[in-house]
């Protein structure tokens, strides 16, 4: 036999989602999600999601591209190969700014790129929410919280009964 | 909401600051009197900084309200009320700029303060200011006629553009017409171009034409970047202040103080930016006509100083900008704030202080010194004491936040 992966629950607006995700979060439930075809703003606060982690992974990417600009240009003006151009020094942080800079750019935007796709766990081709139909219909105007039962606090009778003391219809069972 | 205490506290703040601002104003003005008798242009430099400071605050608020205009932004439309009553500094400043004005007119020397405006003025090394080619060839835009009108005209564009938004703005408060929102829509579309020329031109007579020497194009931005950050730190110090004593009580988010802060971040990178590329191009041309003025900047004090502005001005307020939480958290954004504000008056020093005074050594000339005097720092808070009087006065002439904006409600509600 299959095992339940998550109970889903829909709610018919977005204020009930909202007020409903608050009593989750409350409720002490920590792996859940809400689904929607669209942001909703406060969501992360009323889901008690912490900050993203991205902004150290874009941190630590512009770091390493300043180091790695600094330390090819010392490396091939200055200790390789140096060569004198238009009377300047070999070495001075002055005029590879902007390979410095560049680098910053890029490599920020590789560790933001990255570090979305770690901190989202992606990628990741199978799901066992797919399997449901009711699920698919986020893509419309289904809106949906989803506990899932590597929750802790998950117990298959009493989160179904919660999910519905909290206003949600069509309560599902997903098996994995 | 009480409204009518926070006016009644907003009164007494004005009444003090008349006063204090008063008291250095007279304090600058005797430093002024005895730069006049002596022939000295130090003291007339306090002046200029004074000014300049709340000049610089006010033309900075005057481009962000502009832009929040042409952006149709909803979210600082009660942060924008606050920058209207502090276009009530224009005004005050002309009247202050004016003693400046008159120098060239009424001193035995017209080339005290800006050396170009007397012909025998002394330059190091290439004989006297009349007998320097590059003056002859830079005389029809530096000469006394043309630089008084140039000055009015900048003061004259600033007060109007500012005047109009801000009638326009008070107006919907009574009226409710959505056609002031449409004008000052429009008025900000060309109003950002009429600005830019005119504190380029503000710029360059003021600050660039004390060593007319020198060449850079990129002048009128750096001033522009600066007073964006400065007008963007003191936009959030004052709402702070609101915050907590005032009207902006309950009315002021988190979500506001953050994207203020995310400007202040975004315009650290932009002065950086300006900055270090005015310097590149010229590290890298390498003539001689423009590396002088970086090459005072590097001597007599003046190097810890270049210093200080790259990494006290740039990199420490970038790197604790880039934290979310200094940007959320309140002690840590005021902090920030006037630090910014510290090393904005410290860049304006850098900008106008050292100048070429002709010398009996190998070079010919020394480079004025880096000193804090008396004076400026009596100008700095005596012009502000007047500016703040002129806020005070200008918020009991209209409701605490624009109540009667179309964007009023987006602006109260605004989430992150």
């Amino acid at each position: 036999m299959s095992k339940t992966h998550a109970i889903i629950a829909s709610f018919p607006d977005t204020p009930s989602l909202y007020h409903a995700a608050e009593k989750v979060r409350d409720a002490g439930y920590k792996k859940w999600d809400t689904y929607s075809s669209f942001p909703v703003h406060g969501m992360p606060a009323a889901q008690g999601q912490p900050r993203s982690k991205v902004p150290i992974f874009t941190f630590c990417g512009g770091l390493t591209g300043f180091s790695i600009g600094l330390s090819i240009v010392w490396f091939m003006n200055f200790f390789d190969y140096p060569l004198i151009v238009g009377g300047k020094p070999f070495f001075s942080p002055v005029f590879p700014f902007p390979i410095m800079y560049e680098l910053t750019i890029l490599l920020s935007a590789f560790g933001t790129l990255g570090g979305m796709f770690i901190t989202n766990l992606l990628p990741q081709h199978y799901n066992p929410f797919f399997e449901s139909d009711t699920f698919l219909e986020v893509a419309g105007d289904r809106l949906l919280i989803a506990i899932e039962a590597r929750d802790s606090k998950f117990d298959a009778q009493n989160t179904r009964q919660f999910l519905e003391s909290i206003g949600g219809t069509d309560i599902e069972e997903i098996t994995a | 909401m009480n409204t009518d205490g926070s006016q009644a506290y907003g009164k007494k703040v004005g009444s003090i600051a008349l006063l204090i601002g008063l008291f250095f104003t007279v304090l600058a003005g005797y430093g002024f009197y005895q730069g006049w008798q002596t022939g000295d242009a130090r003291p007339m430099m306090s002046w200029l900084i004074g000014v300049a400071f709340w000049m610089s605050i006010a033309i900075g608020m005057l481009f962000i309200t502009q832009i929040w205009h042409v952006f149709h932004a909803r979210w600082p439309t009660i942060i924008r009320r606050q920058c209207e009553h502090g276009f009530s500094a224009f005004p005050i400043l002309f009247v202050l700029f004016i003693p400046l004005l008159l120098v060239p007119f009424l001193h035995e020397n017209p080339g005290l303060l800006w050396k170009w405006m007397n012909g025998v003025n002394e330059l190091p090394g290439h004989g006297t200011v009349g007998e320097d080619p590059i003056f002859t060839w830079k005389q029809p835009y530096l000469n006394i006629g043309f630089f008084t009108a140039r000055a009015v005209g900048v003061f004259v564009t600033f007060i109007l553009i500012a005047g109009l938004l801000r009638k326009w703005s008070f107006d919907t408060d009574t009226s409710g017409d959505i056609n002031n929102t449409h004008k000052a829509r429009r008025l900000s579309s060309i109003g950002l171009f009429i600005c830019a020329g005119a504190a380029t031109i503000g710029a360059i007579d003021w600050f660039k034409s004390l060593e007319y020497h020198w060449f850079s194009t990129m002048y009128g931005v750096w001033f522009f970047a600066a007073s964006m950050r400065a007008a963007l730190a003191t936009i959030l110090i004052l709402s702070v202040i609101l915050a907590a004593r005032g009207y902006l009580q309950g009315i002021l988010k988190q979500s506001h103080r953050y994207d203020i802060g995310c400007m202040m971040l975004a315009f650290t990178v932009f002065w950086a930016y300006i900055s270090f590329s005015q310097y590149f191009l010229i590290y890298n041309a390498n003539i001689p006509e423009e590396t002088f003025w970086y090459n005072i900047r590097e001597k007599n004090g003046w190097w810890p100083i270049s210093m200080c502005l790259i990494f006290g001005h740039f990199l420490i307020p970038f790197l604790i900008l880039l934290w979310y939480k200094t940007k959320v958290v309140i002690w840590r954004s005021v902090a920030i704030s006037c630090w910014i504000l510290v090393f904005h008056t410290i860049d304006l020093y850098w900008n106008i202080v050292p100048g070429k005074i002709p010398a009996d050594n190998a070079y010919g000339y020394t480079v004025r010194p880096f000193t804090v005097e008396i004076f400026d720092i009596a100008a700095i808070i005596g012009f502000g004491g007047l500016c703040i009087w002129g806020f005070c006065r200008s918020m009991n002439k209209a409701e605490p936040i624009p109540v009667r904006d179309p964007n009023i409600e987006n602006s109260l509600n605004y989430i992150e």
